[in-house]
């Protein structure tokens, strides 16, 4: 691990951490647990898309651990670390069989299956299958705003940053 | 710009296949005519209301390590009026039973639904 690579990393996840906690200020748009902007998606997308799988699952392991202890939530951290590592996951197949510029329907997909990894933390954290009614409204939230950051990752990825 | 090797329409249109799926199981989702309500917390049943002999509107307190949601019972149905935990999404669910949703509190791990027709 160079000190670039460790600065660039720390930058990142500090990119992250304000986005993730900045949005967490925001009130709930709808009822429904679980529907968020997901922000820091934007700067998963760009780190699998520009740096690499490792350097990415580091930046989202050192994001979902401290966003919790910011969030003074423990919950927080198993809805986000299940939802994270899903969305990971489905960023890095995807990433596979797509383009460049096709950045922003992995990103549509990992929010979607960010959401299916959240709905399964719930059922086993409630241990009840009721939770289940409301996966069908996260997946359609979790397109719009997968759309969102997707773009936002798009335009970034476009820019060349180094 | 050479040409991506699935297409944008392929994945746009398995993206509107997915959202249809979703949308016809929001629409045809089963609608339970019971009204038992069943508190859960931390996964454990905590109480059964019968909200159609609930005479009086009562107020009942679920601890969560030091926090709490307070749920409101009237006769017909129950809602959590308020609660200490940062987002307020189980405030905002409003009254069960309604759209056929559970009423959630993810950060207390609180869960009110109608039950499902088991004794």
């Amino acid at each position: 691990m160079t000190a670039r690579r460790l600065t660039r990393d720390a930058l990142l996840t500090a990119v992250a951490l304000i986005l993730f906690t900045a949005e967490a200020q925001i009130p709930a748009p709808v009822p429904v647990p679980g529907v968020k902007l997901g922000l820091s998606n934007i700067v998963n997308a760009w780190a699998v898309c520009r740096i690499g799988a490792w350097d990415a699952l580091a930046i989202l392991l050192c994001r979902v651990f401290l966003g919790a202890l910011f969030a003074g939530h423990m919950m927080v951290l198993f809805y986000s670390l299940s939802g994270g590592l899903l969305s990971l996951c489905a960023l890095l197949i995807l990433r596979r069989v797509t383009d460049e510029s096709q950045l922003w329907i992995c990103s549509v997909f990992a929010a979607i299956a960010h959401n299916a990894g959240q709905i399964a933390a719930a059922v086993l954290i409630t241990r009840s299958l009721a939770v289940l009614a409301y996966f069908p409204f996260l997946v359609v939230s979790g397109a719009i705003t997968g759309l969102f950051t997707g773009l936002c990752a798009q335009f970034l990825v476009s820019r060349r940053l180094s | 710009m050479k040409k991506p090797r699935v297409r944008t329409r392929t994945w746009v249109a398995a993206l509107a296949a997915i959202l249809g799926v979703c949308v016809l199981w929001i629409l045809w989702a089963p609608r339970k005519p019971s009204m038992i309500a069943d508190i859960y917390s931390d996964g454990k049943l905590l109480r059964r209301v019968d909200l159609n002999r609930v005479k009086t509107a009562e107020r009942y307190v679920v601890e969560y390590y030091g926090e709490s949601n307070t749920i409101l019972i009237e006769p017909g149905r129950i809602c959590v009026e308020s609660a200490d935990c940062p987002d307020q999404i189980c405030v905002m669910e409003g009254w069960l039973p309604g759209f056929g949703l559970p009423i959630v509190c993810l950060p207390h791990n609180l869960l009110i639904q109608i039950e499902d027709g088991a004794p």
